[in-house]
């Protein structure tokens, strides 16, 4: 159901590691909950960012949330595809809808996040 | 939570369920977007079993009704109807409402949920001769410039007269049903007062018809919002009156009424906030519970808000000085200070609701 190719952190984003830099956006699931996005606010390239980081936010017809930074990095590069089509991230939530890049980062710390099957048993637990 | 006679069919059909004042009651099906899209461009089905409907029959109950309303309703021609609000004695919104005449003596009030407790309490005490057919009565509204062609279609001949705010009593394969030619999207639209086992056998014949399609209360409050039409109990309660909440136009002031000394007190000692239509410059939307600033200083409260499909920008409701209430004026709303202007609503202005 998830994709076995990237990582998964407990406030739904996910991040794929492309060798160099990481490409970070929100799961299927995340949303699917926000319901139809109408709005994305993207982070300034080159900023350095901390893991836990709200850098960006997203905002659907029902509410708006923060998107935090699953590492620590530096922004290498944002999708604007998403400011004139913020419905991508319902569309096409890990190729399409993706948020940001970031690069300088240690791969290391992506071995602390969950991977597809764990993920999965999260959204299962946290259901209503 | 209580459910309408519609909940399985909500369920079958995909239906997102949540709690509104205690009913479960689907919020999307296909999406709020997508429905709220459909409903200007074709026409949707709502279910909206949970208001309240009550009749009041006779010269005396129709007066005694009238002292209850802020509107003037013996005035009123059979056939037509009337938004009004129904106060507590301090000038307090206990709801609003729309009284049909049926009839020279019978008026078919609709009443919203949330506060529904408090207003049958009221009219039982006050009109006693008033009868509250709520448990007994689903609603199914039909908005959209395909509404009234997809009733015709149904079997409901003859509803192609009502006018704008006009209702009157129909059948629909032998059921008695109460029609009036409104609803809360500023699409040409009917509301449909059905007994409860009726419904599903109407909601099935509607959606059989192209382009019928189901809608639900996220397309609904967007559709609502986009027009700037009020939301009970988020966008007025009993904290606020019919003056703060902009219903000024509506108010018989010829006429006796429940809180009528009190909003004149009101209107006389001046200085309260007035709800006026706000938009962002953006996508962006404002949000209920939002603080308005002007120039860093709080200065209202923001009470409906969400992005509006159809405009592409955020619209909403917000109570701030009537100095600051003149369109245009530049504010901010909420943690991140979005900026916000204050406007003129509807902020969808090509409704068909008024339409021949």
């Amino acid at each position: 159901m998830y994709p076995n190719d990237i990582k998964y952190t407990k406030d739904h984003e996910w991040i794929r590691d492309e060798g160099g830099v990481c490409v970070v956006g929100i799961t299927a699931h995340a949303a699917s909950q926000l319901g139809d996005v109408t709005y994305v606010e993207l982070p300034e390239i080159g900023q350095d960012v901390k893991k836990g980081a709200a850098v960006a936010s997203v905002e659907s017809v029902k509410a708006a949330s923060d998107i935090y930074s699953p590492v620590r990095g530096r922004i290498a590069e944002v999708n604007d595809d998403l400011l004139g089509k913020p419905e991508l991230v319902n569309q096409s939530p890990y190729d399409q809808g993706w948020f940001f890049k970031l690069d300088d980062v240690d791969t290391a710390d992506l071995r602390h996040l969950m991977d597809a099957a764990k993920y999965e048993a999260f959204v299962a637990e946290h259901a209503e | 939570m209580q459910q309408t006679p519609l909940h399985d069919e909500h369920v079958a059909i995909g239906g997102k369920v949540v709690d509104f004042h205690g009913w479960a009651l689907p919020v999307q099906y296909a999406g709020i977007i997508e429905e709220h899209h459909h409903t200007r461009a074709a026409a949707s089905v709502f279910d909206c079993s949970h208001m309240g409907e009550f009749i009041i029959r006779g010269a005396n109950a129709l007066h005694s009704l009238n002292e209850l309303l802020i509107s003037d309703v013996l005035g009123l021609r059979a056939g037509r109807g009337r938004y009004g609000a129904i106060l507590n004695g301090h000038g307090g919104i206990i709801d609003d409402v729309v009284s049909f005449k049926l009839a020279e003596d019978e008026v078919y009030l609709v009443t919203n949920a949330g506060p529904l407790d408090t207003v049958a309490a009221l009219l039982a005490e006050a009109v006693p001769e008033s009868e509250n057919v709520s448990a007994s009565t689903a609603k199914i509204d039909i908005q959209g410039p395909a509404s009234r062609d997809a009733l015709v279609r149904a079997g409901l001949g003859g509803i192609e007269a009502l006018k704008y705010f006009a209702a009157g009593r129909f059948e629909w394969r032998g059921t008695p049903l109460v029609v009036s030619r409104a609803g809360y999207t500023g699409e040409l639209g009917y509301e449909l007062f059905v007994p409860n086992e009726s419904v599903v056998a109407l909601w099935r014949a509607l959606l059989a018809i192209e382009p019928v399609k189901p809608a639900a209360l996220g397309a609904r409050d967007t559709l609502r919002t986009e027009v700037g039409y009020l939301l009970a109990g988020q966008d007025f309660d009993e904290s606020r009156t019919p003056l703060e909440a902009g219903l000024d136009r509506f108010i018989a002031w010829e006429t006796p009424f429940n809180g009528k000394d009190a909003l004149l007190a009101k209107r006389d000692a001046g200085g309260y906030p007035v709800l006026t239509g706000i938009r962002t410059l953006d996508r962006r939307a404002p949000r209920h519970g939002f603080e308005v600033r002007k120039n860093g200083t709080v200065a209202g409260v923001v009470t409906s808000g969400t992005f509006g499909p159809s405009v592409g920008y955020g619209v909403g409701l917000a109570y701030v000085p009537r100095e600051l209430a003149a369109p245009g004026t530049r504010l901010t709303a909420g943690p991140k200070e979005i900026e916000i202007e204050t406007a003129e609503i509807p902020f969808y202005k090509n409704g068909t609701c008024r339409q021949d």
